[in-house]
């Protein structure tokens, strides 16, 4: 076995055995069963794990520890939080829509967790690979903001209306950037399905690989990604100072945690499929004809590269979240439709060029690659 | 052109300062953290001197206290925090005097406006930056600032000194001291404090150095007035 | 089996919201139960094995009509505030109204599906072979219409744009 860290091994040898005690019918279901409930405690740890680091990094960033007092350095913090939002009471709130005020936060979650399922995390722990993964990707997200805006209407509260709605116009903006960022990479991938994209990225990455308009396409990416979650100079929907806590105002125990880990699981998918179409994914760095580097590389299994990579850019979308001030309305539409939108434009059309006359590295330096 | 030039220009030059804003918040993440881990860091804990926590009546080595039981402070504070209970005593030539018995003092109802302080004639009460007050009962609360068995420090009889000199502060604030000679800090005649004609006596300006050079006869005469003058500043303040 | 099953959910979650979706009188629980019945239907194309139009359906109708929808409810002032019901007769004229025309829509759809549509043998259709059908020239494919879409799209736009600078 060449890559004897791999968690594709565990499932492989898992199948094998089932397929070997039962029917086939029988093993699908088991490993349906399996694969879901893999995904909901990801869902969860990774979100949990999620929290941490925010808190911590947020703290670094001001100069401060953050949490230290649960477990050491803090670590279950978030685990605590979690408890305790577990065990909250659900507000009852007078006049309020109540059918659509419980199923604004499922919404929410479902769009993140369908969108969470479609993420290659390693070699085979991929649970659905569609051929159209990155479209499925952008469509299944953009169910999210259903949740928001029927939040904000349900809550009968004007706070949360203004939230919403400020939510509403910034993501239907937003994601057209962010759409247009994956569109221009999926011209150079030729394909829109993660595992062949992943494939494709071996020795080049696609940021590299189309060199000056995938950088713009992955600055561009990374810009609106992290404005459809919400979080950074984007928050305006949600901005303590104006609007108490946004659409999520009304909400509370069970339900504000559903929005809560939405948030940090849409921050996390974001970054990962930035990694997954800019940054190669899971695929270990390797370089063309150096077989002993690759050996070592490929040593590492490939979900740590994955997490690494989308740690980075985590990272980065904290950093940037630290960095800058809050986004006015007029700016933040502004900022998208009159640079980001038409720089996207050119840029999908400067990649077609860059591909079409072969331009791109793997075309330019075939040895290399 | 000229918009689209600007267009442009906006871009780039909005690019740079967002780099620059990056580099700003990376080297912030660096930086030396400053949260106190507090009941780790208790020895090395610094809290300023001028931070009032809890008031104490200063005792000498033989339990003696500089407090004459004159009330003005009970009187000053604005929420009734103190209370002086005084005994009358008789001295040896026949007067009758007001001794300290207890001196109580409610740490729930403060709210540290160091009024008391301001106005004690003899500085027999100052506040000390020891801050952990946190305690169980409200009972705890309610502290007796002068120790068991102690008594006031008698006064001495000042011997005015040759050379016109006097350091002894009228409030807390306020230091009057003569350049002119080595000064001898002891405390002196309650009544004689300080001489300050022909010099403003700022009592709000925190450590304001007043310096006086003055002939002690004047000096005497004026000192009634004075003090009776600068303690109403004070008091009104 | 199990698709069957699957199927037949689909269709009383697409027949029983539809029928939500127009009886209700909060305009903007109507247009969440139109949104389940899209939703549904991309759930029918999944079961088709039709990837690409699901996509598209979530995309386009969940993600972006209804979201537009419901932004425009949001803007409305007291939406459905002064709604009246409809008097029995017109209730009861309407339902026969809508009875008929869906009988009308069975009977032909029931009697000549067979002679329009070709069951396509192949099992999945890559994004490759979309995009050339979408973009060439060839018989059945539609560079045609896609343009003429464009063009539709781009006058609307345009006119948008017009009427909102109008003031
Ligand atoms: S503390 Fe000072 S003001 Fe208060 S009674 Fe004693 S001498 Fe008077
Ligand atoms: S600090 Fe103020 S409130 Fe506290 S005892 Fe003194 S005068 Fe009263």
């Amino acid at each position: 076995m060449q890559e004897p860290l791999e968690i594709s091994n565990l499932t492989t040898w898992l199948d094998t055995t089932l397929r070997g005690i039962m029917p086939s019918m029988w093993v699908i279901l088991i490993e349906c069963v399996l694969v879901g409930v893999a995904l909901l405690a990801a869902y969860a740890v990774i979100a949990l794990i999620l929290i941490y680091a925010e808190r911590k990094i947020t703290a670094f960033f001001q100069a401060r520890y953050g949490p230290n007092r649960v477990g050491k350095y803090g670590i279950l913090q978030s685990v605590a939080d979690m408890i305790k939002i577990l065990l909250k009471e659900i507000v009852k709130i007078n006049r309020v829509d109540r059918f659509l005020f419980f199923a604004a936060p499922f919404f929410m979650i479902v769009a993140s967790m369908l969108t969470f399922g479609a993420i290659p995390f390693g070699k085979g722990l991929h649970a659905v690979d569609f051929n159209i993964g990155v479209l499925y990707v952008t469509a299944v997200s953009s169910l999210g903001i259903i949740g928001v805006l029927l939040a904000g209407w349900s809550s009968n509260n004007k706070y949360s209306m203004i939230g919403a709605m400020r939510s509403g116009a910034q993501f239907v903006s937003y994601e057209l950037s962010a759409g247009f960022a994956l569109m221009t990479i999926v011209v150079l991938a030729g394909t829109m399905q993660f595992s062949t994209m992943i494939e494709g990225q071996r020795y080049c990455w696609n940021l590299f690989n189309g060199h000056i308009s995938s950088m713009i396409a992955f600055v561009l990416y990374l810009i609106s990604g992290h404005a459809e979650t919400n979080r950074g100079p984007f928050d305006i929907p949600e901005a303590e100072s104006e609007l108490t806590a946004g659409y999520h105002t009304e909400y509370s125990g069970l339900q504000f945690g559903f929005y809560y880990l939405a948030e940090y699981l849409n921050m996390f998918i974001i970054a990962s499929i930035a990694t997954t179409v800019f940054l190669g994914g899971y695929m270990p760095i390797q370089v063309h004809g150096w077989e002993g580097f690759n050996q070592v590389m490929t040593f590492i299994p490939t979900y740590v590269w994955f997490f690494g990579k989308t740690a980075v850019l985590i990272f980065l979308s904290l950093w940037v979240r630290w960095s800058f001030p809050r986004l006015r309305i007029d700016q933040l539409l502004n900022l998208e439709w009159k640079y980001l939108l038409p720089i996207n434009l050119v840029n999908i059309v400067v990649m077609v060029i860059i591909v079409l006359s072969g331009l791109t590295l793997t075309d330019l330096f075939p040895s290399l690659f | 052109m000229s918009s689209i030039s600007k267009y442009f220009s906006g871009l780039f030059t909005g690019i740079k300062s967002l780099l620059v804003g990056m580099s700003v918040t990376w080297k912030e993440l660096w930086t030396k953290k400053v949260t106190q881990q507090y009941p780790e860091n208790r020895d090395t804990l610094v809290i300023s001197d001028r931070f009032r926590a809890e008031l104490t009546m200063p005792h000498d080595e033989n339990n003696e206290h500089a407090c004459t039981a004159c009330g003005i402070c009970e009187m000053n504070c604005p929420n009734g925090t103190i209370t002086v209970n005084f005994k009358m005593v008789e001295t040896e030539d026949g007067k009758k005097k007001k001794v300290l018995d207890t001196y109580k003092w409610d740490l729930g109802m403060c709210t540290f406006c160091n009024l008391c302080v301001l106005t004690c004639p003899s500085d027999a009460i100052k506040f000390e930056n020891t801050f952990e007050n946190a305690v169980f009962t409200r009972d705890k609360l309610k502290q007796q600032l002068n120790h068991e068995g102690s008594k006031m420090r008698e006064k001495k009889k000042v011997e005015r000194p040759a050379a016109p000199v006097a350091k002894a502060p009228v409030v807390s604030e306020v230091k009057v001291e003569t350049p002119a000679a080595e000064v001898k800090p002891a405390v002196v005649d309650t009544e004689v404090k300080a001489v300050v004609p022909e010099v403003e006596v700022k009592p709000t300006v925190v450590d304001a150095e007043v310096k006086v050079e003055l002939p002690i006869e004047e000096a005497v005469k004026a000192d009634k007035e004075i003090e009776a003058e600068s303690k109403d500043e004070t008091t009104e303040k | 089996m199990a698709e069957q099953i699957i199927f037949y959910i689909l269709a009383a979650i697409i027949a029983v919201f539809s029928i939500l979706a127009v009886t209700s009188k909060r305009i903007i629980r109507s247009a969440t139960y139109l949104l389940f019945v899209l939703l549904a239907t991309a759930g029918l194309y999944l079961l088709l094995g039709y990837n690409y139009l699901f996509a598209v359906q979530v995309a386009v109708y969940a993600g972006g009509v209804m979201v537009l929808f419901i932004f425009a409810i949001l803007l409305t002032n007291r939406p459905g505030a002064d709604v009246k019901s409809e008097l029995a007769v017109r209730r009861v004229v309407a339902g026969i109204t809508a009875l008929a025309g869906v009988a009308f829509c069975a009977h032909i759809i029931y009697y000549n599906v067979n002679k329009v549509m070709v069951t396509v043998a192949q099992s999945e259709l890559t994004p490759q072979q979309i995009g050339h059908t979408m973009l060439g020239t060839d018989k059945y494919q539609y560079l045609m219409p896609f343009e003429a879409i464009s063009i539709l799209l781009l006058a609307c736009i345009i006119g948008a744009i017009m009427i909102a600078r109008k003031r």
